[in-house]
């Protein structure tokens, strides 16, 4: 699919473009398990654990940006609430502005 | 300094057919054209709890948000990164998705918060859409004096894009209706 059509110009590839097709792949794997099983009352089994597990490894690989490789590293997803919030308190001081020119 | 706003839509789908497409919403690439300021969405983190019908998952929504020349020269990048939250609860049919945008936090704050449920009228056919966002310019940030400013730009890149949002959400309900019902695309 990708071969023939190309990318606009003016949108820039992102630290993340490497694991476009594993994404698409787990992507799709994963929206026909939300509408045909999750959303139907068969919630009992994951699914789409290959996919993932091969997504999840690309993005650690790639993921440059730290403010969100945190969300990566964090296993238990119970308080990713208080992840958000924890970054006002200025751990990641000051890297925003490096990208600047 | 904060700004609220909050909006209300029914869509005239059901509940399983909305939140899937919400979950498509950005993903599809047909939809890049519409949505062009979102440029990546990755999924960073999931979970999913097979007693209760429970799923948890924290994206990752790369934006393209050009400002005003003055604020770009104060801020120095054009490029938000957010982190969205969502819980799925099937048993009681509820979806909830909170976004925060992760960098860019020394000048400002938006938080998104969404609630797609069934709609009380009809809740097997049709979904409400609920819509709350806040931007809150830091009061001591470079762009503190120009609140007012930044705060209606924002407000008002917000509303076209919660329009556009919507068309998208009407297309993906449309087709993905049009598959169950063995409608071949």
């Amino acid at each position: 699919m990708g071969l023939l059509r190309e990318r606009k110009p003016s949108s820039s590839p992102s630290s993340t473009s490497p694991c476009a097709q594993l994404r698409a792949a787990y992507y799709s794997c994963f929206n026909k398990w939300y509408s045909e099983k999750f959303v139907k009352g068969q919630w009992q089994k994951e699914e789409c654990v290959a996919e993932w597990q091969k997504y999840r490894a690309c993005l650690s690989e790639h993921l440059e940006d730290k403010h969100l490789s945190r969300f990566l590293e964090a296993e238990g997803l119970g308080d990713h609430d208080t992840a958000i919030k924890s970054d006002s308190a200025g751990s990641v001081d000051g890297e925003d502005n490096s990208v600047s020119h | 300094m904060v700004k609220a706003y909050k909006q209300e839509h029914v869509y005239k789908h059901p509940w399983e057919i909305v939140t899937s497409a919400s979950w498509r919403k950005f993903a599809d690439p047909e939809n890049k054209r519409t949505l062009s300021h979102v440029l990546e969405v990755d999924t960073l983190n999931h979970k999913l709890d097979s007693e209760l019908g429970k799923l948890y998952t924290t994206r990752a929504i790369t934006i393209h948000a050009p400002g005003p020349w003055f604020v770009r020269k104060i801020v120095g990048q054009d490029i938000c990164h957010c982190v969205e939250s969502t819980v799925v609860d099937a048993q009681s049919k509820s979806m909830q998705l909170t976004t925060r945008n992760v960098s860019l936090q020394k000048f400002i704050e938006v938080e998104e918060r969404i609630r797609y449920d069934p709609h009380p009228d009809d809740p097997a056919r049709w979904t409400v859409c609920r819509q709350e966002t806040s931007i809150r310019i830091k009061p001591l940030s470079a762009l503190a004096s120009m609140a007012e400013k930044v705060e209606q730009r924002c407000a008002e890149r917000f509303l076209q894009n919660s329009v556009k949002g919507r068309e998208v959400m009407e297309r993906i309900c449309k087709y993905l209706e049009a598959e169950s019902r063995g409608i071949a695309f």
